[in-house]
């Protein structure tokens, strides 16, 4: 009787166990299976995923040591390259435009957009006619002009510099691959919003002024110009430019301010009529003039590596007309490199 | 058998435990597969750009002592898309990275709005999320997309 009363109940402790181990099971199953489906979906994707990443990490750093294969045919680099580039992107048929432009209309930065009424007949300037097809220069015979350096200098060169810009300078810190320097940039930058609180700092935003109140630096980048092409009126224009650039050199004296010339647009992408190539030329003239006056101030003529030839930006830089594609921002890095004013 | 129970018992909690702690799950992630991930399937409007790592910490404003690892593609200038993936040095980091992030999204959609309205709808609807030692953030035309990646991801 003893025997099978410890029998039955050794018989109910197995079946405890075993309940017990269904219950594990069971919770196993619930709060660990998204876990355990997580990890493997996720090692999938990481191996998929892999090589990509790899590429990019390969990319990434060899854009910071300017050897990417795309940088060692570089026009701004090679000045032999660059007329070659310059007579190819001539020979262009620069009425297309580029198919498969993925970019939305919307996206056209800081222009009043309709799609409704865009004007597809604006263009750059092409080669229609004989007295059109006359190529421009863009050479310019000034003492303010940052001529070509030999030897090319490293990313250090920027570390005790601030960039100051629009769109298309913090396009350039996003895309050129450049590691070093301060940037005081903001979407929509215009010469006379030097004193408005629109770029973002670690103490929430802060004016240009401002961000030039504190730290000395030595160099000043400055692209300004592109959000003043509909300026109106133009006569008063280097006026506001040159108090702009005095303010700088009153709380920053002992740097030397580049002024970045106002980069070519592609007319065919855009749809208001003052973002044109005309007006690019008429602020770059006011731009030079400024530098020409003020002996701490130099012109970056940018356009002698971003013309088509025609007095135009390079078809295939830029899907909105104005942004720079990352292959150009690397230009723009390296001709930055191998124009400064030595010491 | 008293024994066995308590076995039972502790391990029934520490599996509870470790699958319901959110900010506790230990994941890792190929941080330049991710952000690869999320910028080339995500974002359709503007072609973005591998930033150079050096510059982070001034964009995001992210102690650079933080971070272990971070991968940021950004735009040409024209649109408001970004795509960043910050590996923090300690779990315990993300969250303030995750604030940063919201500030950013703050002050780009404030910039945005008198520049480029048609951008703050795709700040409006930025994806931040933390996971372990990582934060994203992903600023894309198509945040579903965005968000099944990085539920794949452990996100």
């Amino acid at each position: 009787m003893g025997k099978k009363k410890k029998k039955r109940k050794n018989h109910q402790n197995n079946l405890l166990v075993l309940q017990l181990l269904i219950i594990v099971v069971v919770v196993l199953v619930v709060f660990e299976g998204r876990l355990i489906y997580t990890m493997f979906t996720h090692r999938a994707g990481s191996s998929v995923t892999a090589t990509a990443g790899s590429s990019v990490t390969a990319d990434s750093t060899a854009a910071a040591d300017g050897t990417d294969t795309e940088n060692a045919a570089d026009p701004a680099s090679d000045p032999e390259q660059a007329s070659q580039d310059l007579q190819n992107a001539a020979a262009l048929p620069s009425a297309q435009t580029q198919e498969g432009d993925s970019v939305s209309a919307d996206a056209l930065a800081g222009l009043a957009l309709n799609l409704a009424s865009k004007d597809n007949t604006l263009s750059a300037p092409e080669p229609e006619t004989e007295a059109q097809a006359e190529r421009i220069s863009e050479e310019i015979d000034s003492d303010a002009v940052v001529p070509l350096c030999s030897d090319p200098v490293d990313d250090s060169f920027f570390s005790n510099s601030v960039f100051i810009g629009d769109s298309r300078m913090m396009g350039f810190r996003n895309s050129s691959g450049i590691t070093q320097g301060t940037f005081l940039t903001s979407v929509g930058l215009s010469t006379d919003a030097m004193s408005e609180a629109n770029i973002a700092s670690s103490e929430g935003k802060i004016s240009v002024y401002q961000g030039l109140s504190g730290e000395q630096y030595d160099k000043i980048y400055l692209m300004l110009g592109t959000n003043d092409l509909g300026y109106y009126p133009w006569d008063s224009f280097e006026d506001s430019f040159t108090n702009v650039v005095e303010q700088f050199h009153k709380l920053q004296p002992n740097a030397v301010i580049y002024v970045c010339s106002v980069i070519y647009v592609d007319e065919s992408k855009i749809v208001t009529t003052y973002d044109n190539n005309d007006n690019v030329r008429k602020v770059n003239g006011y731009l030079l003039n400024v530098c020409e006056k003020l002996s701490y101030c130099y012109y970056l003529n940018l356009n002698e590596i971003f013309t088509n030839g025609y007095g135009s930006l390079l078809e295939d830089a830029s899907s909105d007309g104005i942004h720079l594609y990352e292959k150009y921002c690397k230009q723009m890095l390296d001709y930055l490199k191998t124009h400064y004013i030595s010491e | 058998m008293k024994y066995l129970k308590l076995l039972f018992g502790m391990v029934f909690l520490s599996l509870f435990l470790t699958a319901c702690s959110k900010g506790g799950k230990d994941i890792t992630v190929d941080v330049n597969a991710l952000a690869e991930k999320l910028q080339s399937e995500a974002v359709t409007s503007d072609t973005l750009s591998a930033t150079a790592e050096e510059m982070l910490p001034s964009i995001y404003f992210i102690d650079a002592e933080q971070m272990a690892k971070g991968v940021a593609y950004t735009s040409t200038g024209a649109t408001a898309c970004e795509v960043a993936v910050i590996e923090c040095k300690e779990a315990s980091q993300t969250a303030e990275v995750e604030k940063l992030f919201k500030t950013r999204v703050s002050s780009q959609s404030d910039l945005f709005a008198s520049y480029n309205a048609g951008e703050v709808s795709k700040l409006d609807n930025a994806v931040i999320k933390s996971a372990g030692k990582y934060v994203v953030l992903c600023v894309c035309d198509d945040t579903e997309k965005a968000n099944e990646i990085l539920k794949e991801y452990g996100f």
